[in-house]
């Protein structure tokens, strides 16, 4: 296996007695796509958090790229390309949805704020409208979109930052099957398409969709690993069996 | 020594109880009263309405005070304060600024501006503890009392069932209601409890300083630093803070009655309440956990091209009205508008468009103003100069302030900026070598190269075209990448650091740039008002174009050009009651507009049109339809059979 692009080595996190995060490992490939799997409170948000900066760790390392990023700010993180959406939906919600990816893109170059290589980003922008077919909501305020539409559009401002390592947190939750189809081919498309695309850490509560798309797997529970390895594998573990997938998946 | 310590201690205890309950309702409901020092004031004046007025024996008096009237205006505060629990903090502050502006303008409309002397509640008389030392009866009364409120309010809050609740709440609101806790109720309580130690504080402070209503709210701004040595959460620190500053402002006066130290004297509380914020740096963390606003900011619109339209063509008016129809002093109130226009731009930028409150433009304004009587008061034709120097200067002082409060949360800026505005009210704008005292420096005839600015209509015109400039400019950095950036860091500060852009260097960009607009603005202001006097950019005259620019519209270029015009309110004919009831109506409108980032113009068309649009509908309605006289269908059923 290559070197991971991100590896966190005994991760801990506690909020006052509670312990969401237990001396959690957790490494994602270079390419491909990584999941990682768990009951509600498992601590996947969190690991989210604690690996793009939003939360520090009590315990633990994280090394990105072979850097220890345990001190960088967010957007350090963001800018050695990171990005990421989140479960709860952070929109920029006066802005229509062509403003939310321009200023994601203009975020990740630097001078971007400036007005600098303004037509690139526009560029890049329209290619990402159209590969995610969000044309028709563009001049759309993001305010007033329907969940689904706004899925897209956080997965499309991650995009804008031309990310090498893309963390998708419930990405297809509170969308309907369909949607979630059309997101599971899109998905594979963005990543192995080309071999060019980001590595992906994805937490997603649809494990049919989860065993169809990744190549590794990490399973918490309680703020605890308790299992990794390629789907087939995990499929199989009693672990997550009696944790989380019950009889039926197995 | 002795004797400075126990009128520290008098002193602190006055303070400690202004503290303590700033801390309670902040920590129970997410609300940091900025207004409580009206609300002392009100209740000290009430109380020597009851008794020095109406004269009530003062066993009938006090009670009146601390459980009717102070406890009922707890609870219209808290139901007021209620309503905007899923508002931003911005709009919380604004408010509880908006309080404070209307109990002090409140006050001095029932009670007149006329200093009073409000005779201690405790017996006259001294008593003697060691050799040569006195306390008087006031001394140990005042100190008492607050010993006794504050181990009081301990105990319920550690043995009492409202005292559990009240740690449930301030621990987890969601939880805590879930559990049965009732946090409204806490929070009323919690806001009645403050409110009697207001009223106490008030009186307390009044008894020793007078009943004067330019004395009293900055002396309870005093509490706000001990309240911060709490972490704003921290009953017992806020209350040993107190009395520590009380000591320390004593055993200073006694040290110093004159000259530079006894202006830091004064200056202290506000120097303290600024270092701690540096100190306490990222510690400092607001409480507010799940009542966070939940729908985002209020949708800011894009200004959009139209809107420059009319701007252009209020110019064009401006330009072919004003100087050929009224009078040279009209055209110079004009343009002294629209400098202030230009401040109060910084304020729209500020406020409206990345959520920072700050109220102290008028103070970097001051800087710009004393900057350039200084170096072209005699020679005019360094006012270019003078200009640049002055935005040298302010540029500097915002990074100063900004550095350690633009890392934390909103309220911190808000607080950072009203200690350095007082600051500046104490250290800098009253000392007569920089400002020339109360009558201020001279600035007659500035001047741009062979331009002269002497006459009102080169003033005009001067202050036209630098409120075109500003106002263009902020409407480029509203269409372009930097207003993105600002509506990102408003709408969701997560997702815009997780997608690269520093929030910290964003907000503080923006407050350094707001300051030197502000710094030109007050220049300007010089310029139009020939002679430079420290009141015109006190705290007051910034907490007045904060609460003026949230009425014309935080959000709308258009709402600093209307907070400017209010400065033309001066040359109507009104009669004197309009005068006099104006500021307490825009502190009104505050109060009651505070959600809306329009301002009162915008609420006023939309309710209009919604007025017109149900009269219309309602006279056009027709007449209700007939009811169908059909039968029941079994009717109609045995009808058919039958035939």
């Amino acid at each position: 296996m290559p070197e991971p692009l991100l590896r966190a080595n005994a991760v801990t996190v506690t909020f006052g007695g509670l312990i969401a995060l237990s001396e959690v490992d957790l490494e994602v490939a270079p390419t491909g796509i990584t999941g990682l799997i768990g009951p509600n409170g498992a601590g996947k948000t969190t690991m989210f958090n604690v690996i793009t900066g939003l939360q520090r760790p009590t315990g633990g390392t994280v090394h990105y790229d072979g850097h220890d990023i345990r001190r960088w700010a967010p957007q350090r993180r963001a800018r050695a390309g990171m990005s990421r959406t989140f479960q709860r939906l952070e929109m920029f919600v006066g802005m229509s949805v062509r403003d939310n990816l321009r200023s994601a893109w203009e975020a990740s170059v630097p001078g971007g704020v400036f007005g600098r290589q303004a037509a690139a980003g526009r560029e890049t922008v329209e290619e990402i409208l159209s590969r995610l077919q969000l044309h028709s909501f563009a001049d759309r305020r993001a305010g007033e979109l329907p969940t689904g539409i706004c899925r897209m559009v956080e997965l499309g401002r991650a995009l804008c930052t031309r990310p090498r390592l893309l963390l998708l947190d419930e990405p297809s939750s509170g969308l309907d099957a369909g949607e979630t189809a059309r997101f599971q081919d899109l998905l594979v498309e963005t990543t192995s398409g080309d071999g060019l695309g980001p590595a992906v850490l994805l937490v997603e509560h649809d494990v049919r969709l989860v065993m169809d798309v990744c190549q590794q797997i990490t399973v918490l529970d309680f703020g605890r690993r308790i299992a990794a390895g390629p789907p087939a594998e995990v499929r199989k573990d009693p672990a997550v069996i009696a944790a989380y997938l019950g009889e039926s998946a197995a | 020594m002795l004797p400075f310590i126990i009128l520290g201690l008098s002193a602190g205890a006055a303070y400690a109880l202004a503290s303590i309950g700033i801390v309670l309702t902040y920590k129970t409901t997410g609300i940091f009263n900025f207004a409580y020092a009206g609300v002392a004031m009100f209740c000290a004046y009430v109380f020597w309405q009851l008794r020095d007025r109406w004269h009530l024996t003062q066993w009938l008096a006090l009670p009146l005070l601390l459980l009717v009237v102070a406890p009922l205006l707890g609870v219209i505060l808290e139901s007021l304060f209620r309503l905007l629990a899923a508002t931003t903090v911005e709009v919380q502050i604004v408010v509880s600024l908006g309080l404070l502006a209307f109990f002090t303008t409140f006050v001095t409309i029932i009670w007149g501006g006329n200093p009073r002397l409000l005779t201690s509640i405790f017996p006259s008389g001294k008593f003697s503890p060691a050799h040569d030392v006195y306390v008087t009866g006031d001394q140990a009364g005042t100190f008492l009392l607050a010993l006794a409120m504050a181990g009081g309010l301990y105990v319920v809050l550690n043995r009492t069932r409202l005292g559990t609740a009240t740690r449930a709440v301030v621990d987890n609101r969601d939880l805590a209601g879930l559990v049965g806790a009732n946090a409204n109720a806490v929070g009323q309580s919690a806001w009645i409890i403050s409110t009697i130690f207001a009223a106490m504080a008030g009186v307390m402070l009044s008894t020793e300083e007078g009943l004067v209503t330019y004395v009293l709210p900055a002396l309870v701004f005093f509490s706000f630093a001990p309240a911060v040595l709490g972490r704003l959460v921290n009953l017992p620190l806020a209350f040993v803070g107190a009395i520590g500053l009380g000591l320390l402002d004593s055993i200073l006066a006694k040290y110093n009655s004159s000259g530079t130290l006894a202006k830091i004297e004064t200056s202290i509380p506000y120097l303290a309440l600024f270092l701690l914020l540096v100190a306490y740096g990222r510690r400092l963390t607001e409480v507010r956990s799940s009542l966070r606003a939940t729908g985002g900011s209020r949708v800011v619109v894009h200004t959009g091209w139209r809107n420059l339209g009319w701007g252009v063509a209020a110019i064009i008016i401006a330009v072919a009205v004003v100087p050929h129809a009224f009078g040279a002093s009209t055209i110079q109130a004009f343009a002294q508008a629209m400098a202030y226009a230009v401040v109060a731009l910084t304020l729209v930028v500020l406020t409206g468009w990345t959520g920072q409150i700050s109220i102290a433009q008028m103070s970097f304004a001051g800087i710009g103003a004393f900057v350039a009587a200084h170096i072209a008061g005699t020679n005019g034709g360094l006012f270019p100069l003078a200009v640049l120097v002055g935005i040298a200067v302010a540029v500097p002082v915002s990074l100063v302030i900004g550095i350690p409060s633009l890392r934390l949360s909103g309220l911190f800026l808000a607080l950072a900026t009203m200690a350095f505005a007082l600051l500046m009210d104490k250290l800098v704008f009253a000392s007569n070598s920089i400002t020339g005292g109360l009558t201020g420096l001279n600035l007659t005839a500035a001047k741009i190269g062979p331009l002269s600015f002497a006459s009102p209509t080169a003033q005009f015109y001067l202050c036209l075209i630098a409120l075109s400039l500003a106002g263009l400019g902020a409407f480029w950095l509203r269409q372009g990448p930097i207003g993105r950036r600002l509506q990102m860091v408003r709408d969701s500060p997560n997702a815009t650091v997780t997608l690269g852009a520093s929030l910290t260097a964003t907000k503080l960009a923006v407050f350094a740039a707001c300051s030197a607009v502000a710094a030109i603005g007050g220049a300007l202001l010089a310029v139009t008002q020939a002679t430079v006097v420290p009141s015109n950019f006190s705290f007051d005259t910034s907490l007045e174009l904060l609460l003026v620019v949230v009425v014309g519209g935080r959000s709308l270029i258009s709402g600093a050009v209307i907070a400017g015009g209010f400065d033309l309110v001066q040359l109507l004919p009104l009669p004197a009651a309009v005068d006099k009831y104006l500021p307490l109506g825009i502190a009104f409108s505050v109060v009651a507009i505070a959600r809306e980032p329009d301002g009162l113009g915008r609420v006023m068309v939309r309710q209009l049109s919604y007025a017109l649009d149900v009269l219309y509908r309602r006279a056009r309605r027709p007449a209700s339809p007939p009811l169908r006289r059909t039968a029941p269908r079994l009717v109609r059923q045995k009808a058919a059979n039958r035939a």
